[in-house]
This record gives structure tokens, sequence and C-alpha cells, in this order.
């Protein structure tokens, strides 16, 4: 194919902005969760173009995206156990209602 | 030494006499109290050692010059200067009337404190009334010595100073403090007139030295021809103004009407301050004063001043006999008699008779002293009894009191060859010469004296002890001991320190007039004293009525209070029911006391109250309002300066302070979508960065 | 093969898009589902056929399910779904910053030298290949990534437990 490498890049960058946005904008945890998820996809997905358009090595950025993937699961479990903690305590998942850390 | 430089000599040694007293009362004053018998010491054994250069220097002076005129040895020496020509100067003088009077007053006063010391002998305040006697006695002695009017006027001061401080002696009781306020306000007004003569003096003399004896710089008695050249004040020579002002504070010292008022109070105080300061020398200075300035008085001939001095005299005379007759206070009666030979004597200088009114100053100290420390041994024998109602038959008791009581009295009646006779006398002559009014009315006040003191004699003396009559408390005289239950005893004679002084002072009351009469050495007094002056033509008229008015007083007074004498206490006074309305009129001093109270005192009470008015409104208004708007000004500076800039600053610069903590505290929201926020912008401007660098 | 990128790619980018705009949480994850796929097509376009499998595999499977566990466990009692205001307070704050990130990477990407490259060709890894890689030359991150999972695993169940001891 005859993409040039600009256009994954924006591709993944758009994806990036996108979850930025989610994570940002929105008052439900989970969602934020999900933007980080999608800004996650993005970055890996930043590298594998980067591998395809020979810039890595030939198992780099495949063992790269592994532990990103690995990582990013890990992370996304613990942020929802985060998540249904702090639901039990507050009794809701808005983020503007977690001011414990204000002052 | 020749007899001029021995003079000289002495008179650079006058100040010596009254030292001694003044440096006994220094002492006396930081003495640690009581020490009853060291003070007493001091004090007689200081005044022992004045009489001892006192008469050292009378000695000295006796005899006079080659041509028997006066001799005057002066010492002066500047005070303080205030330019080359013009100065304060001080002096001492040594001259036969100094010498006599000091002699007197120093020998006089010995006594007189020796009887102190056993009139006082109960007194808790002992010390404090020998401290006071010593420096009344320097003061007295420095008046007596000075040639410089300036110094004769501090002493004068003093003098009247240490008369307050005697008569308030016992200044818990309220009529002492009030009769100490009266002498010393009575004499003050009397020492206004003073003032202006000293100050008209220098004016018109440019010195207040007496005498310099020095050409150039003449004194100003040495001026007192030139003086008489210049024109006073109402219608007067200078010299004559200057006369009559000095004479004014000689009547308020000298107790003369209409100054007089002070002197029957200043009874309050001891006997012994009594009979020295109010009988023998404070209220001789302004008699003394008059002498000393004589040459004042005389310069112009003609001159309504000495008239005037005569007048006055003659009133006082007759008017204070005539209140004596009618009192019952043994101590009023010698005081009012005082009154009236005082008024005696002025009126004998006023006669332009220096000689008569200084004799009869001398013999007067002697025997109304000796008159005085009689009436205080009475008052001590009888347990401070004063009321002469209250007494009788003291002869009995007080054997030796009473006969020098009687050569008093004989002395001050004017009985014939008594030293009151040949001083008397010779007033009566001068007078005769110049206005046969005065002599009549003087003549009639010598009656009333020899009247009064018969009167005296009789009622306390003789007759019946009424003392125990009544329980009618323990007299008026409070003294500072404590009670002792005093029953009525019968009284009794005093010890010898108080009856030795007076035996010493009836000696001289008796002999001192052969001094001063014609008879013995054609007057050896009138050639010590003033040997310039014109002798009086004797008149056998004068002798012949003195005699005879002194003698029917005398008699009078034997009839109406000897022959029967009071039965009780409580007996009204034999010639009360005679004289009636009189009686009471001259026993109430004759309403004076109550018309200056109506008039002047009135007067000044209400200037008194219209300045205090003024004060109050006035100047505390004047105050207020200065007050007030300095505490305005303070408010505005509070309210612009310190509200405005200072606390509002402050104030909003902290509220600036908090507000942008409040706004930054708002970055820690506690919410992590923000923090998350802050991140991601952080991120765009690095990007940006990058993007544009 | 590029109509697939266009395609793939809108795809992906609506998925993210609803993921985050829709209303309905399991709305959400369900988009979120559809990214996935997008992103694991773009990877077997890639020629990263292990990488795809991975993707589909543990997010889809794993991740995504985990979320609707999450979102489930997190639902009012009274069956409400979630926060009635969707957007959190000052939204506009996020938007505007990842606009911005957009619009400067998409600046930066434009122009940039490297982005004109073409696509070479890639040699076909094996999964055996991968599978040898990781116990072999890159072993310790492997073991490293083992006891992370296993502090992820024991972290995630200590924190959703605490509330059965703290009981309020």
């Amino acid at each position: 194919m005859s993409i040039p490498l600009g256009y994954y890049l924006m591709l993944s960058a758009f994806l990036f902005a996108i979850g930025l946005c989610g994570a940002l904008s929105r008052k439900n945890a989970i969602i934020v969760l999900i933007g980080i998820e999608i800004m996650f996809n993005a970055g890996i997905l930043n590298f594998v173009v980067f591998w395809h358009y020979k810039y890595f090595a030939v198992l780099t950025a495949q063992m790269f995206a592994i532990f990103a993937i690995s990582i990013a699961a890990a992370e996304s479990a613990v942020g929802l156990a985060l998540v249904i903690a702090v639901y039990r305590y507050y009794r809701s998942v808005d983020v503007d209602q977690m001011t414990s850390l204000k002052g | 030494m020749d007899h001029a430089d021995y003079l000289q000599h002495l008179t650079r040694q006058q100040w010596l006499i009254p030292l001694f007293p003044l440096v006994a009362a220094a002492i006396q004053s930081l003495l640690k109290r009581p020490a009853r018998k060291l003070s007493a010491a001091l004090t007689i054994i200081a005044m022992g050692l004045s009489c001892i250069f006192a008469v050292r220097a009378f000695l000295a002076t006796i005899g006079g010059g080659e041509h028997h005129e006066v001799v005057r040895t002066v010492f002066n020496f500047t005070w303080f200067k205030f330019s080359d020509t013009a100065s304060l100067d001080l002096g001492f003088i040594l001259d036969p009337l100094t010498a006599g009077m000091a002699a007197m007053v120093t020998f006089v006063g010995f006594w007189i404190f020796v009887n102190a010391t056993g009139y006082m002998h109960d007194d808790e305040n002992f010390t404090r009334f020998f401290c006071f006697l010593s420096l009344f006695a320097a003061s007295m002695l420095g008046l007596v010595i000075s040639n410089n009017l300036l110094m004769l006027f501090m002493c004068w001061e003093l003098v009247g100073l240490c008369s307050y401080l005697l008569i308030g002696f016992w200044y818990f009781k309220p009529s002492a403090a009030a009769a100490m306020k009266k002498a010393f306000i009575a004499t003050r007004i009397g020492d206004v007139g003073f003032f202006l003569g000293i100050l008209m003096l220098y004016w018109k003399s440019g010195t207040l030295n007496l005498y310099t004896h020095d050409p150039i710089h003449p004194g100003a008695l040495e001026q007192a021809g030139a003086l008489a050249q210049l024109t006073g004040w109402w219608g007067l020579s200078a010299a004559s103004t200057i006369a009559f002002l000095l004479f004014i504070g000689a009547m308020g010292k000298s107790a003369q009407f209409p100054l007089h008022v002070w002197l029957p109070d200043a009874m309050e105080g001891p006997t012994p301050v009594s009979a020295l300061i109010h009988a023998a020398t404070m209220v001789a200075a302004g008699v003394f004063m008059i002498g000393r300035m004589y040459p004042l008085f005389t310069a112009e001939p003609g001159a309504w001043v000495m008239d005037f001095v005569m007048w006055i005299g003659c009133i006082t005379a007759v008017f204070s006999a005539t209140i004596a007759v009618a009192q019952f206070d043994i101590k009023r009666v010698l005081a009012y008699s005082t009154c009236s030979q005082l008024g005696f004597m002025v009126m004998g200088l006023g006669a332009h008779s220096l000689v008569a009114g200084q004799f009869h100053l001398l013999t007067h100290a002697f025997f109304k002293a000796l008159l005085f420390l009689g009436a205080g041994c009475v008052i001590v024998g009888t347990h401070h009894e004063q009321d002469m109602r209250k007494m009788g038959g003291l002869r009995k008791y007080m054997p030796i009191t009473f006969l020098c009581y009687v050569i008093g009295t004989l002395a001050l009646s004017g009985f014939p060859l008594t030293a009151g006779f040949f001083s008397k006398d010779e007033i009566l002559l001068a007078t005769y010469h110049h206005s046969k009014l005065a002599w009549i009315l003087g003549t009639f006040a010598a009656f009333l004296t020899a009247f009064y003191m018969t009167r005296q004699i009789f009622m306390v003396f003789f007759g019946r002890w009424r003392g125990g009559d009544e329980d009618r408390g323990h007299g008026q005289e409070h003294k500072s001991h404590d009670e002792r239950g005093h029953e009525h005893h019968e009284p009794h004679e005093v010890p010898w320190n108080m009856w030795l002084p007076f035996a010493m002072l009836s000696v001289f009351a008796l002999l001192m007039g052969w001094l001063g009469t014609p008879w013995f050495h054609d007057n050896l007094f009138h050639h010590y004293i003033a040997p310039e002056e014109v002798a009086s033509e004797s008149s056998n008229l004068v002798m012949g009525l003195s005699i005879a008015v002194a003698l029917f007083g005398i008699l009078l007074g034997w009839l109406i209070y000897g022959r029967k004498t009071m039965e009780h206490a409580t007996d009204p006074d034999p010639l009360a029911p005679t004289l009636g309305g009189l009686f009471v009129f001259l026993n109430h001093k004759w309403y004076i006391d109550e018309l200056y109270e109506a008039t002047v005192y009135r007067f000044t009470a209400t200037c008194g109250m219209f300045f205090r008015l003024f004060d109050k409104l006035v100047v505390d208004g004047i105050l207020h309002a200065i007050a007030w708007v300095v505490w305005a000004i303070s408010q505005v500076f509070r309210w612009v300066g310190d509200e405005f800039f200072i606390n509002g600053g402050f104030d909003s610069g902290c509220e600036s302070v908090r507000l942008g903590g409040k706004v930054l505290a708002k970055l820690q929201s506690g919410r992590m979508q923000n923090y998350f926020r802050v991140l991601s912008l952080g991120a765009a401007i690095l990007l940006l960065m990058y993007f544009f660098t | 093969m590029d109509t697939i990128f266009w395609i793939l790619s809108i795809i992906t980018i609506i998925g993210a898009v609803m993921a985050i705009t829709l209303r309905n949480l399991i709305h959400c994850v369900l988009s979120l589902i559809l990214f996935f796929l997008g992103i694991a097509g773009h990877y077997f376009l890639l020629r990263a056929d292990f990488l795809g499998a991975v993707q589909v595999l543990i997010y889809i499977g794993a991740v995504a399910v985990l979320m609707l566990f999450a979102i489930m466990l997190t639902r009012h009692v009274t069956g409400d779904e979630g926060p009635r205001e969707v957007l959190g307070g000052k939204w506009w704050a996020g938007m505007g910053t990842a606009v911005i990130i957009a619009g400067l990477l998409w600046a930066i990407i434009r122009k940039d030298q490297i982005a004109q490259a073409l696509p070479a060709g890639v040699a076909k890894t094996s999964v055996a290949e991968i599978g040898k890689a990781l116990v072999g030359d890159w072993v310790v991150p492997f073991e490293a990534m083992a006891v992370l999972l296993t502090a992820a695993l024991i972290g995630a169940v200590v924190i959703a437990l605490e509330e059965v001891i703290r009981k309020r």
C-alpha cells in the first residue's frame, strides 16, 4: 500500500486527542478510564506504525507493544478497582465529587 | 587703738550679734527631737553670747564723740551688682540707737528665754519652740543692726514670719491658726506701704544704704536734706512721702489703729512669745524703724507727716486703753495695754521727739515683758486659767509674782519715780508743745492705763480665790500635753526659773527711768541718743497733771475693784452696770473686727469669688478649648492617616493576599481531572514551543 | 488496500468518538470495543498479526469485560445510569486542550520529512520467534511484567476488597 507514514501518524494523533478529550471532559470516572485506554492504544499504534515503516528492528516493536498492552491491562484493572472502591465510599463515580485532596 | 578704730572694729563684728541665735536655730532645726535640755541650753547660751557682744558694743558707744555728737560707724558691703554704678548693698551700723536696742533685746530676750524653759516645761513641742525663738532673736537683732533698708526689710519680714510661727505654735487649735493668719496678713498690709517706701527711696536717692560716710555716694539718710527738696506725692516732698509710706509699714508692725486687730489675737501664742515678741521687741520694731529713719521724717519741717504720725499714735493710745478697761482675759488686757503704749511711743515720735519715743520704747520693753512674764506665772500657777474672773487672792499663793507684778503695774501706770513715769512724762511733754488736744487725749489714755492696770491687780491678786467656784472647764489656754485630770488645786508659786527673770526685769523697770530724766545728770538718755535734738521745755503743768491722773486712776481702780472685790466668778464686772451698753461695746473691741469682716473681708471674698469664676470660665475654658483643638487634630490624623492609609492599606494588602491565596487554592481542587487538564495544557504549551522555535 | 485503511480509520475514529460521547455507559464500552476492533484491524493491516490477535484477546476479551463489570458494580441502586450530566465542570478546558494538541500535531506532521515515507515490506514474524524472544533476549522485561501483573492483581483485589473489612 502506498499510505504515507504521515497519515498513520495523523490517525494516531487524532485518536490520542480524542482520548484526551474524553479523559478531560467527562464527569464519569469510568469514561475517564476509557479515554485513557484510547490514548494508550493510539500510542501503541504509533509504535507499530513506525515498525511497519522500517524504523525498528524486527521484534522490538512487537515486544514493546506486547508489554505495553500488558501494562495497560494491568493499569485498567487497578484503575477500575479503585473506581469501585471510591464508588463504595462516595456512592458515586462523579469525579467532581471526589475532592478530598482539595486544598 | 584709738576709739574710732575700736568702733570700726566692733562694727565689723556686729554681725556676730544675730549670728549666735541663728546658729542655735539652725542646729536645733536639725536635732532629733526631743532634745529639750540641749535646745534650751543652745538658745539661752546663744542669747547670752549675743548679750555680751551687744553690751560690749553699747558700752563702746557711751560717751559719744568729742563734741557730744552722735558717733555712727558703718560697715557696708556689696551684695550683688547690677552694673558699675547700681548695686544692692547690705551693711551694719553701730550707733547709740542700734546699740541700745540690741542691748535691750538681748537682755530682755535672755531672761524671757529662761522663763520659757519653765513655762513650756510640759509642752511636747519644746524643741520646736526654742528653735523658733532663736530664729526670731536672730532676725530681730539683724533688723536692729542693719544699716541698709533692704537688709532691714528682709529682717522685718523674717520677724513677721517668726511671729506667725510662734503665734500659731499650737496650730491644731483653730483659734490659734486663725490668729497666726490674721497677724501675718495684717502686717502684710502695712508692708505694702513699706515696700513702696523702699522703692521710692531707691528711686529718688539711688541707694538703700542709710549711712555711708562717703561724700561721693551718700547714704539715703544723709541725703535727707536733698530729698526734702524734691517733690513727692500728696503735697509732700519726696522725703516726707517716703516717710509716710514707711510709716504705713510701722503701722502694721506696731499695731497702730486701724491695723491693730492682730495684736490681741496674737495672745493665742504661748505667754513667753507674747512677752518677747508682742511686748518688747517685734512690735517695737516699727517704732525703732521710725526712729532709724527719723531724718526723713524731720527733713521737711511743716509737712503733715509728723502730725499724721502723732495723731495715729494718739488715737491708738486712747482707743486701746478704752478697750482694755472692759476685757476679762489677763493677756488681752496686757495686749491692749501694749497697743496703747505703742500708740504713746508713736505719738512721741510724731511730736518731733525721737528721745521720748525711744526712751519709752526701752522702758516699756522692760516692764511690759515683766508684766507678761508675770501673767505667764499666774497662768501656770492657776493651772492654765486665763479668765480674771476666776482668779483672785493670788497674793497669798504667789507672793513673788505679786510683788513683781505690782512693780510692773506701777511702772506702766506712770507712778511717780518709776521708769514708766519718766518716759511717759517725756512723751506727754513733747506732745503738749505740739498739740494741746493730743496732749489731753494722751493724758486721758494715761489715766485709763492706771485705771485698768489697777483693776487687773485687784481682780487677780486680791479678794477671794474664785477658781474653785464653778467647774467651767480648764481655762482657755490649751496646752499640747495630755490632760491630767486637773482638779481645781489651789494656785501655787512658780519655780525659780520662772520668777528669777522678772525679778531681774523689775529692777530695771524701777531704776531705768533715772536714765532719762533731767533730774539726773541732765537726761543721760537724751545726750546718748540724739544730742542734737532740742529738749522740750519742761512744764510743771504737764508733770503735775501726769502725776495727778496716774494717782487718780489708781484710786478709782481701788474704789471700784479694791474695796469690794468680786465674790464669785459669775459676778458681773462692777463697772458693767454703770456703763451698761458702753461696757459691752468696749468689751467687743468697738466691734472693729466685725466691721472689718463686713466690709474688707466680704469685699475680698467677693473679689476672690469673681476671680475664681473668671478662672473657671475663662481660663479653664481656654484650656479646654485648646485641649479640644488638640484632640480634634489628633482625631483627624487618626482618621486620615491611621484609619485610612495605614489601617486601610494594611488591611487591603492582607485582603489581597488572602484573596490571592483563595484563588490559588482553587488550583488544589482535589479533582484529578483538573490536574490532568493542567497537565495536558502544559504539554500543549511545550508542543507550541517546539512548533514555533 | 488503501481503502481498507480509510475504512478502518473511520471505524476506529467513530468508535473512539462514540466511546467518549455516548450517554449510556454500556454503549460507551461497546463503542470502545468497536474501537479496539478497529485498532486490531490496523494491526493486521500493518502485518503485526500476533499483535492484532493479542489486542483482540486482551483488550476486548479482558479490559472491556472488566469495564462492563465495573460499570455494573458502580451503578446506583435505584437504577440510575450514572451521573446526570455528561460533561464535567469546565469541560471546554479539556476539549480545547485536546483540540489544540490535535491541531499542533497535525501541523507538525503535515510538513515533516519523515512523514512522507512510504512503507517498505517487512518479514513476517512468527509466533514462535516471539515466544523465543520472550524467554531469550527479552526475558528480563518478561519477568518484570510478570511481577507487575501479579502486583496489579493483588493490588486490585486488595483495593476492591477493603469494603468488606471496613464496613461503614
